[in-house]
Formats: C-alpha cells, sequence, structure tokens
C-alpha cells in the first residue's frame, strides 16, 4: 500500500506547481491525473492577470487582490516567488518563457485576429511582444490544408483593428508544405511533428520565405514549430525566415502540450512520482480528515494514502466541478461545499461577454488553502484546494487563471512543508466510493 | 393590371408548397418570408414524418391525412427523408387499454400498424426500456424540414415564381371595395421598401398568422404551442420511438441524423417568438425519455430548442382547452366570406406532414376565385433532388466525401461533413447567406459539438469571399455572423448545462475568450456594410 508525504490530484498548471514545490522540497509526493489536464486547449501563454487598464500584471493582480473573496487577495504575497520559479523551471526544462510579473501588458494578435493583452510568453511566442518599428508589417503566413488558422480573415480584422503601437500593416498568405496532400486529420500535432524532422522543415523553408513581399516582416505563424525539438526549430526558423511568432488557435494546441510536457517531466526529474490515468474513485475518511483516496488502477481499486492531499482538479473545465440538472455544482473528487452564484445569473449577459457570472463558482477556502463550508469552517484538515477549482476569481474576464495556478500551487508547497510524513491511520475509517465520472 | 396573381407570406413548410402549387397551376406568385426560409417552425420541430398513428385516437382526420401525405412525400420527396421506420412502445407507465382502441382506430383511420413482438424490438433497438410490453411498428420516417422547403421553393420557380427571404410584409393593401390590392413589403436588410400589386394574399405564416391577419384588419384565433426538444449527442435509436398513450411530454424519439432528438412538450404562449426552453420543460422531458430508453436523462443533452406549434381555435370560444386538444387539423379561412376582404385567405393549423394537402386545399380556394381550374399535380410530380428516387442514409455524406478521392482537409464540419465546397456552393446561389442561414441548408454547427469547431472556419469563409468580392452587398459582416452564431448555439445550451456539456461549454469558452479573444473582433470590425455588428439578440 502505497503511502506519500503529499497526494496531489489533478496534473494541470496548479497541481503540477504544487507537486514541484514539494519534490523539490524532498518530499514524497505523488500526483493522480486523470488525464492531459487543459493543456491542449490553452494558449500556452501564462497570464497572471489583466484589468484592461494596468500596465503589468503585478499591478493588474493588485488591484485583484483587493476585491473581496479573491483568490489573489490571500494568494497576493506568494505571485513573485511563484512566477519566479515556474520561469526557472521552464527554462530549466528546456522551454523558455520571456516576460514577468513587471513587464508591460502588450497587445498581440489572436489566429482570428482579435487582440489580448499578455506580459508572459514562451519564447517560441514572445516575439510578438517587441514594440514595432515604424516601417515593419505584420505577415501572417497560413498552412494550406489546416483549417484552423484563418491568415486572410485575420489580417482583415486586423487591418481594421484599433491596435495601440501596432504594426505599419498587416498582409496574410498561405503557403504549400510539402507532404501534407496524403495526411488526414491535419492537426498542429501532425504538422508540430513534421518540423521536428530536419530533413522535412529544410524543404519548408524556403517555400515560406517565398511568400515573403519584399519590405521589412515579422511574421505570424500556426503554433506548430516542433514538439519535442521545438528549441531547435524555433532557432532555425529564426535564421530562414527572420522574426517568426507562433499564434495558438483551435485545439490540440501544441504550445499548450508543450508547457504541460516540460513541467511534467520536470516533476519525475524532481523525484516526483506521476500516474496520468488515474482518477479517483472513492474517499477514506478519518476524523475530520482524508486517510486515503482510492484510484481505479487496473483491474481492482487501489489505495493512495498521505498525511496531506492538495486538490488541484480545474474547476468545470478540468472535471472538479460538475453541474448536475437544477442548476447545482458538486466538488468531483471529496463532496466539498461549492459557493456558486444562484442558477438564474450564470449565464446572464453575453454568453462570450463579461457577464458570465458562472465563472467565479469554486471551493471557498481559508488563507491556508483549506475548504470551507458556508459557515466559515474548515471541512477537512489536511485538503488544500488549489488553481481553478478555487471560488471568487473570473479567469476569463480577469485573465488570472495561471497566475491563480502558479500562486496557489506555490503556497500550498509552501504550507506543507517538508517532512510530513504520513502516520498511516490504521484507526476506524469509512470509504467513500464515487463514481467515476 | 397587377404585378402578380398571389403574393403567399410565409417561407416554411406550407407557404412554399403553395408556392409551388400556384406556380404549376399557371398562377403567377411570389413568396415573402421575414427571416430565411424555414426559421420558424418547419425549422424548429422534431424532424419526425408521421405515419399518422400518433393521432388516430382523438384526432382521427388528422391521423387520415397524415398516412395519406406519408405515403405522397415518400413519392414525391424521398431525398429528404431516412427510412427510419417507427414504433409506437407500451412502457409499463403507459395506460393497459391504450393498444385495445389504438389497433381499431389504425384500421379506421387507413394507418397501417404491425404488432411486433418485445423481444424483436429489443433486438432492433437494444437500448430501449427492457420492460416495454407492447409494440407496433408504423411507417414513420426522418425528414428534413429544410431541404423540403428547399426542394418546393426550387420547382415553384421552375415554374416561374420567386422567393425573397429576409423580406418583411408591412401592410396588406386593399381598395376601397375591401378587396385585397397588394401588399407593402421592406426589405430586413437594407430597409428598402417596395409595393406588389396582386389579386390575393395567401397568409401563411403559421404561428404567426394572426399577427399577418391584423395586417389586413382581420382577426385570427390562434393559440401558438410552444414544443421544446432536446437534442441528444447521438442516435440512440435507429428508428422513431413513440409512446403506446395518448400524447404528453417527452413521448417521441427521433433520429435525426448524427443525433437524437427528444420531445415535445405543449405549453401554450402568447407570443409565437417566445420559444425559451424552461428549466421544467427539460426536467419533464428528460422524465419521459428514461421512460423510453432508460439511463437516457444521465446521457449528454447538447442542446434545447422549442417551435411553435400554429394551433388554431376554430370555434374561438372554448379558452379552457389545453392547447394539445384543439385540433390539429388544418384550416382554409376564406377572409372574404368571414370579414368582408376579398381575395385573402390564410390557412393555419396542420402539421409538418400535411403541407402538401394544406397547400393543395388553400390553392383550390385561391385557384378557384381566381377562375383558373388547373388540376393540382404536386401529388404527382416529384420534387427536384429527388428524381433519382433514393432516400437519404447516415453514410450518405462520407460515402460521397470518399467517391470524391477522401480527404477531409477540405471538411469545414467534421460532425455533418460539410465540405468548404458545399459551404461555397450554397454562398454562391445565396451570397447574403449568415452563418444561421448556412446551418439550415447544411446542418452547419447542429451535430454533436454545437459548431466548437466549424463555427470560426465557416466565418473565415465568409471573409475570403468578403475579400474577394464575392458577397452580395447585403452580406452579414463576418464577425457579426460568427458572434451571433456562437451566442445562439451557447444560448441553446443554458437550458441543459450540467455534466459535460457544461465542461465542454467551459473549454470552449476558454478557447473562444482565452486564446482567440473573439469578444475583441466585433469592436474591430472588417469594413462592414452593416456599420456596427451587432453581438446577438438579447
Amino acid at each position: 500500500m502505497p503511502s506519500h508525504d503529499a497526494v496531489v490530484v489533478g496534473g494541470g498548471l496548479s497541481g503540477l506547481t504544487a507537486g514541484l514545490a514539494l519534490a523539490e522540497s524532498g518530499a514524497d509526493v505523488a500526483l493522480l491525473a486523470k488525464g492531459m489536464a487543459a493543456s491542449h486547449w490553452v494558449h500556452g501563454g501564462i497570464d497572471i492577470a489583466d484589468s484592461g487598464q494596468a500596465s503589468s500584471s503585478a499591478a493588474a493582480a493588485a488591484a485583484l487582490a483587493s476585491l473581496p473573496g479573491h483568490p489573489y487577495a490571500v494568494l497576493a504575497d506568494d505571485l513573485p516567488a511563484a512566477v519566479a520559479e515556474a520561469l526557472r523551471r521552464l527554462a530549466d526544462a528546456g522551454l523558455p518563457y520571456r516576460g514577468g510579473l513587471d513587464a508591460p501588458l502588450e497587445w498581440i494578435p489572436t489566429a482570428i485576429g482579435g487582440l489580448r493583452r499578455a506580459a508572459i510568453l514562451p519564447d517560441g511566442q514572445a516575439t510578438v511582444l517587441d514594440p514595432w518599428e515604424a516601417d515593419e508589417g505584420l505577415l501572417l503566413v497560413g498552412v494550406e490544408r489546416y483549417r484552423d488558422f484563418w491568415a486572410g480573415y485575420a489580417a482583415r480584422n486586423l487591418a481594421a483593428a484599433e491596435w495601440p503601437g501596432g504594426p505599419a500593416r498587416v498582409h496574410a498568405a498561405v503557403v504549400e508544405l510539402p507532404g501534407l496532400a496524403r495526411l488526414r486529420n491535419l492537426t498542429p500535432l501532425v504538422i508540430a511533428r513534421l518540423f521536428d524532422d530536419p530533413v522535412w522543415r529544410r524543404s519548408a523553408w524556403p517555400l515560406i520565405r517565398q511568400a515573403v513581399p519584399a519590405g521589412r516582416w515579422r511574421i505570424g505563424v500556426p503554433a506548430v514549430l516542433g514538439l519535442d525539438r521545438h528549441a531547435e526549430v524555433l532557432a532555425e526558423a529564426v535564421r530562414e525566415l527572420g522574426p517568426v511568432f507562433e499564434m495558438p488557435s483551435l485545439p490540440p494546441s501544441v504550445p499548450g502540450i508543450r508547457l504541460h510536457d516540460a513541467l511534467r517531466r520536470r516533476f519525475e526529474a524532481s523525484g516526483g512520482r506521476l500516474e496520468i490515468g488515474f482518477g479517483v474513485t472513492g474517499v477514506e475518511r478519518s476524523a475530520g480528515a482524508v486517510a486515503a483516496l482510492e484510484t481505479a488502477a487496473a483491474g481492482r481499486p487501489r489505495r493512495v494514502a498521505a498525511g496531506v492531499f492538495v486538490l488541484a482538479t480545474g474547476g468545470l473545465a478540468g472535471g472538479g466541478l460538475r453541474g448536475l440538472p437544477g442548476g447545482k455544482l458538486e466538488e468531483t473528487v471529496f463532496g466539498l461545499p461549492v459557493s456558486s452564484p444562484s442558477a438564474d445569473r450564470w449565464f446572464s449577459g453575453e454568453p462570450l461577454g463579461d457577464g458570465v457570472e458562472l465563472e467565479r463558482a469554486g471551493i471557498r477556502v481559508n488563507a491556508d488553502l483549506r475548504p470551507l463550508d458556508t459557515a466559515g469552517r474548515v471541512v477537512l484538515d489536511n485538503v488544500l484546494v488549489v488553481g481553478s477549482e478555487l471560488s471568487g476569481m473570473r479567469y476569463l474576464s480577469e485573465r488570472c487563471g495561471d497566475g491563480v495556478a502558479l500562486a496557489s500551487g506555490h503556497r500550498a508547497g509552501r504550507l506543507i512543508g517538508v517532512g510530513q510524513r504520513a502516520t498511516a491511520t490504521t484507526t476506524t475509517t469509512t470509504t467513500t466510493r464515487r463514481t467515476a465520472s | 393590371m397587377p404585378d402578380v396573381d398571389v403574393v403567399v407570406i410565409g417561407g416554411g413548410a406550407t407557404g412554399a408548397g403553395v408556392l409551388r402549387d400556384l406556380a404549376m397551376r399557371g398562377l403567377r406568385a411570389v413568396l415573402v418570408e421575414r427571416a430565411d426560409f424555414g426559421s420558424g417552425t418547419s425549422g424548429r420541430y422534431h424532424g419526425l414524418l408521421h405515419s399518422g398513428a400518433r393521432y388516430v385516437v382523438h384526432d382521427p382526420e388528422s391521423a387520415r391525412d397524415c398516412a395519406r401525405e406519408n405515403a405522397v412525400i415518400r413519392r414525391i420527396a424521398p431525398a429528404c427523408l431516412e427510412l427510419t421506420g417507427g414504433y409506437f412502445v407500451a412502457t409499463p407507465d403507459d395506460p393497459l387499454d391504450y393498444a385495445e382502441r389504438f389497433v381499431p382506430a389504425c384500421a379506421a383511420a387507413g394507418v397501417e400498424v404491425d404488432e411486433v413482438s418485445p423481444a424483436a424490438l429489443l433486438d432492433a433497438e437494444p437500448l430501449l426500456n427492457r420492460r416495454i410490453w407492447r409494440a407496433f411498428s408504423v411507417a414513420d420516417a426522418s425528414l428534413e424540414p429544410w431541404e423540403l422547403i428547399d426542394a418546393n421553393l426550387a420547382s415553384a420557380r421552375a415554374h416561374g415564381a420567386e422567393a425573397w427571404r429576409y423580406t418583411r410584409l408591412t401592410r396588406i393593401v386593399t381598395g376601397e371595395d375591401g378587396a385585397v390590392a397588394g401588399v407593402e413589403l421592406e426589405a430586413g436588410r437594407t430597409g428598402e421598401r417596395r409595393t406588389i400589386a396582386c389579386s390575393a394574399v395567401v397568409n401563411a405564416a403559421g404561428a404567426w398568422a394572426g399577427q399577418v391577419a391584423a395586417l389586413a384588419g382581420a382577426r385570427l384565433g390562434m393559440r401558438p404551442g410552444k414544443g421544446a426538444m432536446l437534442v441528444m449527442n447521438r442516435r440512440l435509436t435507429s428508428a422513431v420511438v413513440n409512446r403506446l398513450a395518448p400524447a404528453g411530454d417527452g413521448d417521441i424519439l427521433v433520429p435525426v441524423h448524427t443525433v437524437s432528438i427528444l420531445g415535445t412538450t405543449d405549453v401554450e404562449v402568447a407570443d409565437p417568438d417566445d420559444v425559451r426552453v424552461t428549466d421544467e420543460e427539460v426536467r419533464a422531458l428528460l422524465a419521459d425519455g428514461d421512460r423510453l430508453v432508460p439511463g437516457l436523462s444521465g446521457s449528454r443533452v447538447v442542446r434545447a430548442y422549442a417551435g411553435c406549434r400554429p394551433l388554431y381555435d376554430e370555434a374561438d370560444v372554448d379558452a379552457a382547452h389545453e392547447s394539445r386538444e384543439i385540433s390539429r387539423a388544418h384550416h382554409v379561412v376564406d377572409h372574404g366570406q368571414r370579414d368582408g376582404i376579398r381575395g385573402l385567405w390564410s390557412i393555419v393549423g396542420g402539421k409538418l406532414t400535411t403541407y402538401r394537402l394544406m397547400a393543395e386545399q388553400t390553392v383550390d380556394a385561391v385557384a378557384g376565385a381566381l377562375g383558373v381550374a388547373a388540376a393540382c399535380r404536386t401529388a404527382d410530380e416529384v420534387l427536384p433532388g429527388s428524381e433519382e428516387g433514393r432516400s437519404y442514409w447516415l453514410g450518405e455524406r462520407l460515402a460521397a466525401l470518399e467517391a470524391e478521392g477522401g480527404g477531409d482537409a477540405d471538411l469545414v464540419c467534421e460532425c455533418e461533413i460539410i465540405t468548404s465546397g458545399q459551404l461555397q456552393a450554397e454562398l454562391d446561389a445565396h451570397p447574403d447567406s449568415t452563418l444561421d442561414d448556412l446551418r439550415r441548408a447544411t446542418r452547419l454547427g447542429m451535430g454533436p459539438c454545437q459548431g466548437a469547431f466549424c463555427t470560426c472556419r465557416a466565418a473565415a469563409l465568409l471573409s475570403d469571399r468578403q475579400g474577394m468580392g464575392l458577397n452580395g452587398s447585403a452580406t452579414p459582416d463576418p464577425n457579426a455572423a460568427l458572434l451571433a452564431f456562437l451566442a445562439e448555439r451557447v444560448r441553446g445550451t443554458r437550458a441543459i448545462a450540467w455534466g459535460d456539456q457544461l465542461a465542454e461549454l467551459w473549454l470552449e469558452a476558454g478557447v473562444y475568450r482565452g486564446t482567440l479573444a473573439v469578444d475583441t473582433i466585433g469592436a474591430a470590425g472588417n469594413g462592414s456594410q452593416d456599420g456596427a455588428p451587432s453581438h446577438a439578440e438579447p
């Protein structure tokens, strides 16, 4: 029967951050993940906060920290160290990022020609953060047969957009890359794997170069510049094409997968034990605390005991919260009390705008990240809640999801500390099985 | 000298059928529709071509009409049908004696039914309730309304008629003698006004017929009955399944292309545009759906929607009636006789299955009054697209794609297998289409993912055409089209926002806002002819 200092449930940004903090401090930590988290769906940058006005992520996060019930109200102090450590780990993993908490939030173009602000991007996307020179144009280069990068549409939108400090002109081109005609289900992953092949890409660069008109251009391409050999591909792309940056689009997101892979590798290199494909099927409780979890291993349930548990299951998108008919939400592992606006206000306002109150739903916690009930009492002593599972933030409107994940994961690691070795209790326990969802 | 003989109001199945019938009898006719063809009740129903058995006990007249027209549509419009067949099944919650009334009533109404053993039924439909104790097979089918409407309009055009969408009727003009003299119209997208002189007007506006009649000063006792339906994320049965019981909520399950539709509630509403689905309706539908397919309520619902039945209270007196008990049979109202407005007819009531018969009886009245003796031929002449006599089957689009050499680079919508070539052809024919118009024409965004992937691709296609100058002057801005389409798809999931569907909605929101920032493209605009793109209706 495995017993650990700590068990993290959930393998997204918050769970991996908590797991890394614990593993790096020498704790025996296991991470149970149902799948690949939301890695395929995210853009791969790190969004700390954006109020639309603040000049930097730090300023925007400070504004959010003054909102009652916002996770940053508790986490603000952890943010600088959390971001610094995340950037260090990613650089160590060979996936360096540029920018930081105090870097200016810059307008960057999206694959459909929208604009959003960003301050921390992987090197593959970061060139877009550089100031636009007076004679510099933006060239969007799409790939024939790849359906989810809309160079012409995006260029027309961007040409008409109010883009403060943006490029002098926007132009679109589509190139035919070798070998794609035979392929089916042409996702960004497929193209990224082709770019990993040095022989293939030697034939690709001239074709892309031919699409570049005369003049000075910065080139936006689909986010497909290599998967396992991304750094090598990116360096070569800059040599061959000049300033170039990736623009993420519909899933699967290659930058998101790279981010997830890099953190997973660091976690395992730090001695953490990673178990992917293991959803929690039961909980063994003992006197106001959790003694062990049950996971669905091959053929039979497996008991995983620990002194402390970190819940990093990712809210509604990650499966940590589940909606029930009739406007109720349940927390899917421990059945924790969920704080949520009433169902009639979930979707008030524009469905894709700022009016989606349901964003605020989640688990209310105290400063020690312990889950609280409606009366403010701690529900489970040895459970810490991190990431998008937390209540009170609006990670889409406030663009704070990644920052909350990093800061809460960091804080969980700090709170748990070293050497909380599990005191495997053999006293009376009750196990509740949950239906795997 | 009038511009045309007859103006038809309403581009649903009935209006399209009336237009075709008028044109085939040699009358000059034009149809006007305030929105897209088939965007009202015809496009918001469950997709069932009735065998008639649903009505045999309570409304034998409707049952007889359905049975006859079912056979006619199979003959003239097979391409619009998937011949799924259907069953009437008795669950343990259904009355013991209904079958005893059902079988003789079917015989009396000319509706063919065959009893099948529960064991044989479960062999064919293994997800159905194992406790079903009696079952009959009937000639139900799955009917694609937009193809049927398009085919009728194409036939009408071939016979010289015209049909204009996004054209609103603002006034019915009458002369000093009280007779219809013309109509005043306003183009919805340009605001352009025009007057058409005509000898007759056919009001085929269905649930909105009362509003149209009021434009001529006549009163029609319409009792719009809202019916809510749920789209399940896959086909739960391969045949239509009906409850062997008097009509109730959640009593029909229809396989439609890649999904199943569970219907329908019946709630009388004051305004036929009020098609919001309530939580109570969703609960009622799922509870009854579980009686047909146990566990259905636990499977994924991808959308909820509703349409309004054009029910007509002929007596206009007994307001205490539940709307389900108002006759489904149709009525041709001659406003010349009833209200002194000569040349105005309304066709009300009925159902999609009987659209052609309704059109025939209406045109009989109109043609007679206009002194045209030609007989109706709409039951004899096969509709365009159905000449080969083949009906639709689920693998048809995939087979067509494979026949072209396969490959999916050209696919815009994986769920419904729609290629960019199909969208381009539709846009060539109707350059002013919105994404919602394309949805009705091709089923864009109607599969299990409900537009998560295809919406941007289709909007990009609209934008590319705009860039090449291929769009009409009234074409909506691609950004406005994208945002309106996304908003409508999201709106359709509100009443069923739980479980995997809510999780998917959340993931989608993350991509659309987090990665693409689509909420900023409206403001950016892109040379829209419409001015500021509207995000969506409230």
